[in-house]
């Protein structure tokens, strides 16, 4: 077996056994989504019927929730490793932790990208936002915004996985360094859902390519030496 | 000035320039390197060496028991050797390879069945090991025929389907040594291995100790259940407060520590 094809092979084996582990654990799933979901609802009431100011708010709380339950995800993702030695047995394997912080970074963008799937035809509905004329940007967006974002929390799960305050210190300090990635992106999604008057869309989304490329980067060559003791 | 138990001839107490026996396995190469060597091994947590000063070498294809009281050092010793945590000080090396140096070369030779059993409660029986067996690096097809010979090797092929998260603690530890056997380690790490078993489980683990006896899989157990180990044992390795303070059998050599590291010692505040 080539490295290369090793590598991939444990990285999707990580990622699958966690997929499995989030469906069959469904309270989680389900919390995380209606969360989301919530986010989108209570600012919708909050910001009233005006219909502009709920379409110049709609980009930004999409993201707030994306991010926000995001967390939540990439956060549980590493929780499932603190069971009974889970994690100190994955780190025994004699596998590359480039693959390991890949497979947990990919399950990370996935659940993402799901979240995606459901909040932005959920903000089309509650914030009376015409996206299908710009599906294919967002989506693009959706995309790169969870890699991004997916490669950051996988990082920080690392770093903060083996401590009791977990919960609390993943988003403190996730979020200063996801604010790039969150204005590219609400930009990006303003940009895309206003049929780009200023021409600014190509620039937000190389932000978010660059930012996922270095994030990426960054965050396989460290990994490792996170989850070792 | 006393004699220390561990104290002997010069030849004997080098464990650099000594001529190991060969394994048991038929047509093994004789003078491999010994299966652990340690040097000086010493692990502090917190400034409390849980470890302190083990030079140890046991030669390949032996079963040695560590025995010792709680806190003697016994899961810090196979933990390091498991490479799950590094040496404060000193070395260790497995089959000639130093785990701080090599510690990938070290993991796909050994296997360790640790207090934790490391599996997913979300995952059934047969999930959790086809994912170690792709961590393990077994093939697709090499890891459909083994799994379900492995599930029934440790009693466990009725519960093959089921969620681990319903399993007893002695179905825990029977699935976490199916993960060892899918491993085939040079050596088996094993802590308190009969913790948690029932009878058939007990004869199950004692049935692959002679197992691996008799193929020249090196067993290092650390265990207080000191009967079911008696005879299988080539070795006993005596360790208390970090230290090795007697050893029984053949081929297993250690040293006294040469410094007795001391505990950091609290600041004294004047009033």
């Amino acid at each position: 077996m080539s490295v290369l094809r090793r590598n991939v092979s444990v990285a999707l084996a990580i990622a699958r056994k966690d997929a499995i582990a989030e469906v069959r654990g469904k309270q989680a799933a389900v919390s995380t989504l209606t969360f989301a979901a919530l986010v989108l609802l209570l600012f919708g009431f909050a910001l009233g019927p005006d219909p502009r100011r709920l379409a110049d708010a709609a980009p930004g709380l999409l993201w707030l929730g994306l991010v926000f339950a995001g967390l939540l995800a990439v956060g549980r993702f590493h929780e499932v490793e603190t069971e009974d030695g889970a994690l100190e047995q994955l780190t025994l394997y004699p596998v590359d932790r480039r693959s390991i912080y890949a497979g947990k970074a990919a399950i990370g963008a996935l659940a993402m990208l799901v979240l995606g799937a459901l909040l932005v035809p959920l903000m089309a509905i509650l914030f009376a936002v015409d996206v299908v004329h710009a599906l294919p940007v967002l989506a693009l967006t959706v995309v790169l915004g969870a890699i991004g974002f997916a490669a950051v929390g996988t990082f920080y799960a690392g770093v903060t996985v083996r401590m009791r305050a977990r919960e609390v210190m993943l988003p403190l300090l996730v979020l200063p360094i996801v604010a790039p990635l969150l204005l590219a992106a609400v930009k990006a999604t303003s940009a895309a859902l206003t049929g780009d008057p200023f021409g600014e869309l190509p620039a937000w989304l190389e932000l978010l390519a660059g930012f996922d490329v270095v994030m990426l980067i960054a965050g396989a060559g460290t990994y490792g030496f996170l989850v070792e003791e | 000035m006393p004699e220390h138990p561990l104290r002997e001839p010069a030849s004997a107490s080098m464990p650099q320039t000594t001529i190991y026996a060969s394994p048991r396995s038929v047509g093994a190469p004789e003078q491999l390197p010994p299966a652990v060597a340690t040097r000086e091994l010493a692990r502090l947590f917190g400034g409390h060496p849980a470890l302190a000063g083990v030079t140890l070498t046991i030669p390949a294809g032996r079963c040695v028991q560590l025995v010792g009281p709680n806190g003697a050092g016994k899961t810090t010793l196979l933990r390091i050797l498991a490479t799950a945590i590094r040496p404060s000080f000193g070395s260790a090396a497995v089959d000639g390879l130093d785990v701080s140096a090599h510690p990938d070369l070290v993991r796909s030779r050994t296997a360790y069945l640790s207090h934790e059993t490391g599996l997913y409660d979300d995952l059934t029986a047969t999930e959790n090991l086809s994912f170690a067996a792709t961590m393990l690096g077994l093939e697709r097809d090499d890891t459909r025929e083994r799994v379900p010979d492995v599930l029934d090797e440790v009693g466990l092929a009725e519960v093959a389907a089921l969620r681990v998260r319903g399993f007893s603690a002695g179905m825990r530890r029977r699935l976490a040594l199916g993960r060892v056997l899918l491993a085939r380690p040079s050596l088996v790490l094993l802590d308190e291995p009969f913790a948690a078993l029932d009878e058939a489980g007990i004869q199950l683990m004692e049935d692959l100790l002679d197992r691996w006896r008799r193929s020249g899989v090196t067993a290092l157990v650390a265990s207080h259940a000191t009967e079911h180990i008696a005879g299988r044992a080539d070795a006993s390795v005596q360790l208390e407060g970090g230290v090795v303070v007697g050893v029984e059998g053949d081929g297993v050599i250690a040293r006294p520590p040469a410094h007795q590291p001391q505990p950091r010692r609290a600041i004294e505040v004047a009033p």
